[in-house]
């Protein structure tokens, strides 16, 4: 276990990763530390203590927390005065057993490794931002977070609840849930946290058990008591007789000679306007993602969701895989969570990595690039477009090719799809193929038919959702399946067209769902290159589309065929032939061009 | 020069709105009219050539 420790790169693949982390100087030596605590006995130093919430102090070298492993002190340098004898140094002339050393640095270790599991946690929302509940403002309202600290045993008043700006025992308490979350105001986060709900009715158990006869009040918009128990929990809370009021206040102001906070709530099952007095009121502050989870998605190869979690390769099916193969996920890295899913992710992620690790060896689909050497200019466009990493990237000067890890390559596609000299080919999605399917649809009255791309796991499934909601929508689509939408080349779009194709619809995941983290992105790009280039043929841009379609989003995708429907009746024979004979021609010149360099080259 | 403002077209309903377009973050483009995704980003009309 390497405590106090961050990951710095991460490089390889399944299965051959190698991980180099910084082990930060502690400068007591872990080994020999007792944790007497004789050296913050004498620290001078005292900071507010970050565990506490800053309800109490530490000194600048302390126990980060009484279960803290490896059991040994650790020096904060950027608190220390230092080891100049006129400065200080006194906790290391009373450690007896020498294990302070202030030349202590950071040390790199690198590790190899097969398989990665990201548990690197949450952040809680920051209040200060609702400036109606006046966090900031009114000493006696505090976050859901410092109650914990106040009401626990460990905690700096040893478990004795009291409130701040007093120190005595509140008789009456508030609780405001949904700081921060569901929101859709612009401030917090539109998501549920999924644990304020059952942390605040665990508290009100709580202060009812320490405090017998404490009036306890929870202002709530919906109480989501969903897993085991907690029903009978949040049952037990209101027959304590915590009061559950549907509401959240509009404005909290303090009595200046009482302290106490005043709300003013509209009480939304009984429809009249409240006022409450409370001593203290606790907001249940939502989760949010790590603040470093850009830094972590980079590290990795992973990508985040629209809410910033890190995403799951797949949301039922492989709900611990991250798209990168190799790296699992486990708690509130994914999305926020008790401490039992936690627990039962991180067992499912344990077991599928000791599945792979027990195996030694793993199976890749057979849908990876390869390079034709023939072909390769040598670019190095297809290593800047993986979203995986997974190509070494070629080099110009000394002609090395660009080289796939297989292991690695996870077959969206782009890479084939943005070669400049078609110089890569995607097994089982080859140009031929993809080619000929859009050859053999526009082969008889191509300007009856919708030509659509689809990708694999949302467009395609959404038209799948589609058929067995029996939802109707015209019969001119013809969908042809790749991978990842990142895969339709733009020589995809302007053959269809060549033949006669009307209308080319492009379809894929929504860029928060994309599974090959963001290779879609490549698709939105390529599509601004190709309407740019229709609009100087003389060709109307808007014959070519594009939608994002989600996998279970049937509605959407049956609208778009009866939209486009309507819109291929006002294509004219007389466009199509247009645009047959200015692509047959751009064709034709492309192909005298590049004889020409070959001939050159060749002379 | 990553963050311009630009000028978006909805191939769906015709509907053109100002943006901000950076070319290091790749964002969802989705027609605030109809909610298509069929929105091209215009490209910068060039300036005339001046006439000697």
């Amino acid at each position: 276990m390497m405590t106090y420790s961050e990951v710095e790169a991460v490089t390889g693949y399944v299965g051959n990763f190698n991980v180099t982390v910084r082990k930060k100087a502690r400068y007591v030596d872990p080994n020999e530390c007792t944790s007497c605590a004789e050296c913050a006995e004498v620290c001078p130093v005292a900071v507010p203590d970050e565990y506490q919430q800053g309800f109490s102090s530490r000194k600048a070298i302390y126990l980060p927390f009484p279960q803290a492993v490896p059991s040994a002190y650790v020096l904060n340098m950027d608190d220390c005065l230092g080891n100049n004898p006129i400065a200080c140094g006194k906790c290391a002339d009373v450690c007896d057993k020498n294990c302070i050393d202030y030349d202590d640095q950071d040390k790199l270790v690198n590790i190899e490794v097969g398989v990665i599991i990201t548990a690197t946690g949450m952040d809680v929302y920051d209040p200060t931002e609702y400036d109606e509940y006046g966090y900031t403002r009114h000493e006696n309202v505090i976050t859901s977070m410092e109650f914990e600290r106040l009401i626990c045993a460990g905690g700096p008043t040893e478990g004795h609840f009291i409130r701040p700006s007093d120190r005595k025992t509140p008789q009456t308490i508030g609780f405001i849930q949904c700081v921060g979350s569901r929101s859709r105001d612009g401030r917090g986060n539109p998501y549920c946290s999924n644990i304020c709900c059952m942390n605040t009715v665990k508290d009100t158990l709580l202060l009812c058990d320490h405090y017998p006869g404490i009036e306890a009040k929870v202002f709530y918009m919906d109480i989501r008591a969903f897993g085991k128990g907690f029903e009978d929990l949040y049952m037990r809370s209101k027959e304590e007789g915590v009061k559950y009021i549907r509401g959240i206040p509009g404005d909290v102001t303090e009595d200046p000679e009482t302290r106490n906070l005043l709300l003013t709530v509209e009480n939304t099952t009984t429809g009249k306007l409240e006022n409450h007095e409370l001593e203290v009121l606790v907001l249940a502050q939502g989760v949010i993602p790590r603040r470093d989870n850009d830094r972590i998605r980079k590290l990795l190869t992973l990508s985040t969701t629209s809410d910033g979690f890190i995403m799951e390769s797949h949301p039922k099916l492989k709900p611990v895989d991250a798209p990168t193969k190799g790296i699992y996920i486990a708690g509130c890295a994914e999305s926020p969570k008790d401490v039992k899913d936690s627990v039962t992710q991180a067992s499912a992620a344990a077991a599928r990595a000791s599945i792979l690790l027990n195996a030694g060896k793993t199976k890749i689909e057979a849908i990876t690039s390869q390079i034709d050497a023939d072909k390769c200019n040598f670019c190095g466009i297809c290593a800047q477009v993986c979203p995986y990493n997974a190509i070494v990237s070629s080099d110009r000067k000394t002609k090395r090719l660009p080289v796939i890890i297989q292991a690695a390559c996870a077959g969206c596609g782009a890479c084939a799809a943005e070669c400049p000299q078609d110089a890569i080919t995607m097994r089982h999605f080859r140009d031929e193929q993809i080619l000929a399917q859009i050859e053999a649809i526009l082969a008889v009255e191509p300007h009856k038919h919708l030509l659509t791309f689809a990708c694999n796991w949302c467009s395609y499934a959404g038209g799948d959702d589609a058929g067995t909601a029996r939802l109707q929508y015209p019969t001119a689509s013809r969908l042809i399946r790749t991978m990842c939408s990142g895969r339709v080349d733009q020589k995809f779009v302007l053959h269809a067209f060549k033949l006669g194709a009307p209308i080319v619809l492009v379809s894929g995941c929504h860029f928060s769902d994309c599974h090959y983290i963001s290779a879609v992105h490549w698709t939105q790009k390529r599509m601004d290159k190709l309407w740019n280039k229709l609009d100087k043929l003389g060709v109307r841009p808007d014959r070519l589309r594009l939608e994002w379609i989600s996998a279970a989003d049937g509605q959407k995708f049956a609208k778009v065929m009866r939209e486009l429907d309507d819109v291929i009746k006002n294509v004219t024979m007389d466009e199509i032939e247009y645009t047959m004979n200015v692509l047959a021609e751009e064709e034709a010149k492309a192909k005298e061009k590049k004889t020409k360099t070959r001939v050159e080259v060749q002379a | 020069m990553a963050v311009t403002e630009t000028r978006f077209k909805c191939l769906n309903c015709g509907h053109e709105y100002d943006g901000i377009y950076d070319s290091q973050v790749v964002q969802e483009r989705t027609c605030p009219k109809c909610r298509s995704n069929s929105v091209r980003r215009l490209p910068k009309a060039k300036p005339d050539k001046a006439k000697k």
